[in-house]
């Protein structure tokens, strides 16, 4: 076990260098960084200005050595607009995107679990081919036109719930179901799948054999086994949404951090979009851990064959 | 997105038409919705469009210019008067006071440019302050600015972008807790709110007699709304009581929403398309040649292409620059008619009878672009066309990347010459001509006091970027703004709307 998570630590590591180089390289080369600070319509004395004031005309190496330096310290500079400390404007907008993503989240289990276990019961039946169909369709469907399909009808014409901004729960509900939307097909064909497996299985059999009823028999006995990889997938999903949610939150105003990374991009504030995507992706690998080390726990077989 | 907003704009309006229209506001508050968040509310800092707007409303300068007149009012400053070449010296108005109820005076000024005017202060527009030598304060209620050089565009830049700090409130708190929290004498007060909104509230004590007036609106919520199409649904649904940055092929359909005004507003931004005549992308470029210039000057037919794909209250332009800036000399310019067949004439005569390539870069409306493409295919120019982010086209452009840059330029609202034309023929990254007797004529306008002989300067410059083609000068750019109708609101070409100024007529 020890040796699995040494190795898992590794990888995580490297994987986590390898971002910040990569982030470091794009947003030098993508766009000149003096000329995002300064905007659409600086002259050629601000750009210069501010190259010298921000030491962008140092060379790559020296400015990424000095960046990391500062990260290892911990310490992810200031925005280069407002001035503020990146970890603050950061961890102020965590609550809004990690909500966003737990209720999406939810939403999609809700209504994944269900559907993928009736599926399963009746395999090629209607109601499996219903839940297929949903499943395309939720994969297949943009972010942007489905929050915007939402508002149409929910803000808009039934004039049912708030079309955009975070001040109160409601506000969740649009945003929540659009980007559960997106997570919901996976999880759904992953229940219906090792439910189909698991029900075949001769525990099962025995199980009803026994006399068990049908409800025990599912959800005690078939659905606890078939569940092990959704708790991964689930896990990952939820890593995804944090740094995924750049298109859901801009269409409902909601001040996340995908918010906040989509602004600094489209401002060249570097040094905020750096600390998103590290941090972001370092989310994402605990959980992505996180649900390797539980699987390993769950599952002797997982440890072993490592 | 744009296009699905348009299903949703007009679905809309067959399907609610009622909730939009709840005309006039019961409390005397307005609400806004504006695209993105500010960094700061420093004004010195937060340079966007959206920024600006708002730095308007919470500081003032110390003199105003009537968007309507173009003439320069008292706002800070009762009256101000040029002593010499570098000097300028404004008589403060008595009585003023800050948001914290600190009175305003001549130290105040002091402070606030001499702060700014030191390139380490970080002012985001450096354009704005670096000409500024000293401050001084002659006495409370006299200040007098002193530049480095003489500077003839000085008082557009006191009205344009110089807000006036509170001194003891901004050394008590720190420059970067002061954009956080500002402070200021503006006819409206900060109040925070949560990210996503915040709250300006008339100021009670806002002094009278100034060119801004006296607020009518008691409240405007300011709600921050990225997306375009999320922006127009919650205009529609009641939301919102004023956007702008509509999109041109919205307007109609918003206008039919009952009790919606929607309208394209001139801007004093002009769109050219500049070349690339110093051969910076292409030693070898067939642009080098000014019959080519010329030929892609009478190629495009700007008349058919404003009237279609503008709109609005949008103008062909003939000059590089807006017309209503000081020294823009509308007679000095050679016009190209739209002459495909004199322009196939030009091509043929610099031995481009076949034709040749360019790259072309744009970002602001791709049809507009392709419409230009398509005018260059007619007489045998094939351009590549780039769709780009306003930032990577401008850096395109700055680069030396490309051989055309259709492109547009708002002069940061300043009604000077030398913010247009002085910006983008001075030799500069801009400056896609580098022609010498230009840059030495732009370097006399910017540094020539005498109103007559700088105006005769930049008619020479003018006459000879026309006549040499270095540009073809297209139209301005529309602003689009949807509204409530019972709100009595006038759009302005610097794009800098001005709540204080407007109110609800029921």
């Amino acid at each position: 076990m020890t040796g699995f998570l040494l190795r898992r630590l590794a990888l995580a590591l490297f994987v986590l260098v390898t971002i910040s180089v990569i982030t470091f390289v794009l947003s030098h080369v993508a766009v000149d960084p003096a000329l995002g600070v300064a905007g659409d319509s600086a002259t050629d004395e601000d750009i210069a200005a501010i190259r010298a004031q921000y030491g962008f005309d140092r060379p790559y190496l020296v400015q990424y050595a000095a960046y990391i330096g500062n990260v290892l310290s911990g310490d992810f500079g200031r925005s280069y607009l407002s001035g503020e400390p990146v970890i603050g404007l950061v961890a102020e907008r965590v609550p809004a995107t990690a909500l966003l993503a737990f209720l999406s989240i939810v939403f999609a289990l809700a209504l994944s679990v269900p559907l993928g276990v009736l599926a399963a019961l009746h395999p090629n039946s209607l109601l499996d081919r219903l839940a297929l169909s949903l499943a395309v369709f939720g994969q297949a469907i943009p972010n942007f036109w489905a929050g915007l399909l939402l508002i149409l009808v929910f803000g808009l014409n039934l004039g049912w719930l708030p079309i955009s901004g975070s001040s109160s729960l409601a506000h969740f509900v649009l945003p929540s179901i659009t980007l559960g939307t997106f997570a919901m097909p996976a999880l759904m064909r992953l229940v219906r799948a090792g439910m189909i497996e698991v029900l075949d299985a001769d525990y099962i059999r025995t199980a009803r054999a026994m006399g068990l009823k049908e409800r025990t028999v599912l959800w005690k006995y078939a659905l606890r086994n078939a569940v092990l990889p959704v708790v991964s997938l689930t896990a990952v999903q939820f890593g995804f949404m944090l740094g995924g949610s750049i298109v859901v939150e801009s269409i409902f105003a909601i001040q996340g951090i995908g918010y906040l990374a989509w602004q600094s991009m489209s401002r060249a504030d570097m040094p905020v979009i750096q600390a998103i995507v590290l941090l972001v992706s370092m989310a994402y690998i605990v959980l992505t851990l996180a649900a390797d080390l539980l699987n390993a726990a769950l599952d002797p077989r997982l440890r072993r064959a490592s | 997105m744009i296009r699905f907003s348009r299903l949703l704009s007009a679905t809309a309006v067959l399907a609610l038409g009622a909730t939009g229209a709840l005309a006039g506001s019961e409390d005397n508050s307005l609400t806004i919705g504006i695209g993105e968040e500010l960094p700061s509310f420093d004004g010195y800092i937060s340079t966007s469009r959206d920024g600006v707007v708002m730095t308007r409303h919470l500081f003032d300068m110390l003199i105003y210019r009537n968007p309507e007149t173009f003439e320069y009012e008292p706002l800070l400053a009762t009256s101000w008067e040029r002593i010499d070449d570098l000097t300028w010296e404004f008589t403060l108005r008595e009585g003023v006071t800050f948001h914290d109820g600190s009175a305003f005076d001549a130290e105040d000024v002091a402070f606030t440019l001499n702060h700014y005017a030191d390139p380490e202060a970080g002012a985001r527009s450096q354009a704005s302050v670096s000409w500024i030598e000293n401050v001084e304060v002659v006495d409370p209620q006299t200040v007098r600015i002193v530049s480095d050089a003489p500077f003839p565009a000085a008082l557009e830049f006191v009205a344009g972008s110089l807000p006036i700090y509170p001194s003891d409130y901004v050394e008590s708190v720190g420059w970067q807790e002061f954009g956080q929290a500002p402070i200021g004498t503006g006819p409206y007060v900060y109040q925070a709110g949560d990210s996503n909104a915040f709250t300006l509230t008339a100021y009670e004590d806002y002094f009278e007699g100034g060119g801004k007036g006296t607020p009518a609106i008691d409240t405007i919520e300011v709600r921050i709304i990225p997306d375009t199409a999320t922006r127009i649904a919650e205009m529609i649904g009641g939301g919102v009581d004023w956007i702008w940055n509509v999109p041109a092929d919205q307007i109609e359909q918003l206008n039919a929403v009952p009790g919606l005004t929607a309208e394209l507003g001139s801007t004093m931004r002009i769109a050219m398309v500049a070349m690339d005549a110093a051969g910076r992308a292409n030693p070898e470029s067939p642009l080098a040649d000014p019959r080519v210039r010329q030929a892609v000057n009478h190629a495009i037919d700007r008349e058919t292409l404003v009237s279609a794909l503008v709109g609005g209250d949008g103008e062909v332009v003939n000059v590089p620059c807006y017309p209503m800036q000081f020294g823009c000399d509308t007679e000095a310019a050679t016009v190209y008619d739209f002459d495909p067949e004199r322009a196939r004439e030009l091509l043929a005569e610099a031995g481009h009878g076949d034709g040749f390539s360019v790259r072309m870069a744009s970002f602001r409306d791709r049809a507009r672009a392709e419409a230009v493409q398509q005018y260059l295919a007619n007489v045998g120019i094939t351009a590549d066309l780039e769709m780009l982010q306003a930032r990577a086209s401008f850096s395109a452009w700055r680069e030396g990347d490309i051989d055309m840059w259709y492109g547009d330029w708002g002069s940061f609202s300043i009604a000077d010459v030398s913010a247009s034309t002085g910006n983008f023929f001075n030799g500069g990254t801009n400056d896609g001509a580098q022609d010498a007797e230009l840059i030495a004529l732009i370097e006399r306008g910017a540094a020539t006091i005498d109103e007559e002989e700088r105006r005769s300067i930049y008619s020479d410059a003018i006459s000879r970027i026309t006549e040499q083609a270095y540009w073809v000068p297209m139209h301005t750019i529309v602003m689009g703004y949807a509204y409530k109708d019972a709100l009595d609101f006038t759009p302005t070409v610097d794009e800098l709307p001005r709540f204080f100024l407007a109110s609800w007529t029921e």
